[in-house]
């Protein structure tokens, strides 16, 4: 099924244009890596796709439905669909506050958060930082508790933004672990950028690369390459 | 000199003895301070927090206007109160005229427009990302102003202890609309010009020396609650 649906949408700053898709399709349950160099466009896509931003022009349907930008509906989509900011920041206050937060907006009841909370922390391996003062965390540490976050309102979409950029090898490999789990156990669409080739390719069931704002056909992007190295991933498209 | 000292040692008495009308006059200004500062943040900070998260046509032309309305003069404001509040005026049949109701109100046009800005300052600072956060993880517009008050929850605090500075050392205001009327809307500010005019300086030195003690307190309370203020970096 089409997840989302992009016709004609371009986004500009001031007359110029920092993205320009005249289509694009991504499939719901599946894994994508946006790739491109710094400014081609993938913090603003994924703006776009996590309905925080409003295209200059052109049509993005969800799910088959067609976004409006009305306040109620960009509500709801909201909460189908998070974003990991590449600089994510964390609100004043401990650890678990900040975890629990979509959750509390969401009305949860308060057990249910906290045992919520225990079980991403632990996932992202944070668990030892649950009451720590969230200001105080490492540049990789608030990454990885973003990501918690994220991952605490079970998303039907989640974007990353550079979700390894700053981490340690360790946990980017942990990183690249849970997003290929949540993939596979809850059958959640992720998309993520990167500026690094390889780390898409063992990961992503598909690859879209942005240069200039456009989204480019490389050569090297032929069928042997879109395909997961990882073949447990299921059934391709 | 000598004369500063004396007043000072007498103040001290005054203090001691808990002198009645020293009393009387401070309690009279907490109050009309206090009630203008609450209600001037009721109407300054959701206004600042609307000028801050709404683009509109005007808005520059509308910062503007907030800027030069600091710079209103108390009793410009007194006159334009009175105009509306005194016998023949607009709200005569009211009978406003030297009460505390008429301090509060003029006093609430004189801060509004500083803790509006401040808030908005305030506001405009903290990081986009803070909003960005709290969307993308389904607050509504209510859960994410709140979010938003609460990061600028010290910017906030000081705009309202500016206000109640401000307030609390005004003058033209309560003496053109309060009347220094003992007992009743008899201020620090309007007793102790009244005394000096008296050269009487024992009890306008004493009400001097409280209110900086007041204003002394409310801002160590402040730098309490904001925690622990050693730099990050030598
Ligand atoms: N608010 C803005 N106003 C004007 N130009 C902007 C704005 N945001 C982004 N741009 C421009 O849009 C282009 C794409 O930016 P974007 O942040 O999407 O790049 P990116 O692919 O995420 O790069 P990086 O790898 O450095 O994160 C850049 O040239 C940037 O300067
Ligand atoms: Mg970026």
């Amino acid at each position: 099924m089409k997840l989302y649906e992009l016709q004609g949408v371009t986004r500009e700053f001031k007359g110029r244009k920092v993205l320009d898709l005249p289509h694009l399709a991504i499939e719901s349950g599946k894994i994508y890596s946006l790739i491109g160099p710094n400014g081609a466009g993938k913090t603003r896509l994924l703006n776009i796709l996590a309905f925080l931003d409003r295209p200059t022009s052109g049509e993005i349907d969800f799910c088959g439905e067609q976004v409006t930008y009305c306040k109620q509906g960009l509500l709801a989509l909201r909460r189908r669909v998070v974003l990991v900011d590449q600089y994510p920041i964390l609100f004043t206050g401990p650890v678990w506050k900040n975890v629990e937060f979509g959750l509390k907006v969401r009305g949860v009841a308060r057990q249910a958060r906290t045992d919520r909370v225990h079980e991403v922390l632990s996932l992202v391996g944070m668990e030892d930082f649950f009451k720590a003062e969230a200001e105080k965390l490492s540049g990789g540490e608030t990454k990885r508790v973003a990501l918690a976050m994220a991952l605490a309102v079970r998303p039907e979409v989640l974007l990353c933004d550079e979700p390894c950029a700053n981490v340690d090898e360790e946990n980017q490999k942990i990183i690249i672990q849970i997003l290929d789990r949540i993939n596979r156990e809850q059958s959640t669409s992720i998309v993520f950028s990167t500026h690094y080739l390889a780390q898409g390719r063992s990961l992503a069931h598909g690859e879209l690369h942005l240069e200039h704002g456009r989204l480019c056909v490389k050569s090297e992007q032929s069928q042997s390459l879109v395909l997961p190295v990882n073949l447990n991933h299921g059934q391709l498209h | 000199m000598d004369l500063l000292v004396d007043s000072i040692r007498s103040a001290f008495l005054l203090f001691l003895a808990c002198d009645p009308e020293l009393l009387d006059i401070v309690l009279v200004s907490l109050k009309t301070s206090g009630m203008s500062t609450l209600i001037a943040a009721l109407f300054g900070v959701p206004a600042g927090f609307f000028i801050a998260h709404s683009n509109f046509f005007g808005k520059r032309l509308l910062l503007t206007i907030l800027n030069t309305l600091l710079a209103l003069p108390t009793v410009v404001i007194g006159l334009l109160v009175y105009a509306f509040i005194s016998r023949r005026g607009m709200f005569g049949s009211l009978d406003l005229l030297y009460t505390q109701t008429a301090m509060i109100i003029g006093q609430v046009i004189l801060v509004t427009p500083l803790v509006t800005s401040l808030v908005l300052a305030a506001i405009s600072r903290i990081d986009a990302r803070y909003r960005k956060t709290a969307m993308t993880l389904g607050a509504n517009d209510t859960q994410v102003a709140l979010v938003i008050l609460r990061e600028a929850r010290f910017g906030i605090c000081a705009a309202i202890i500016a206000a109640f500075g401000r307030v609390i050392a005004e003058i033209g205001i309560s003496m053109m609309l309060g009347g220094n009327a003992k007992g009743f809307t008899r201020t620090m500010t309007t007793a102790m010009a009244l005394e000096y005019d008296k050269g009487e300086f024992v009890l306008a030195v004493a009400l001097g020396l409280t209110l900086m003690t007041i204003a002394f307190a409310l801002n160590m309370l402040f730098h309490f609650f904001q925690g622990r203020i050693e730099s990050e970096v030598v």
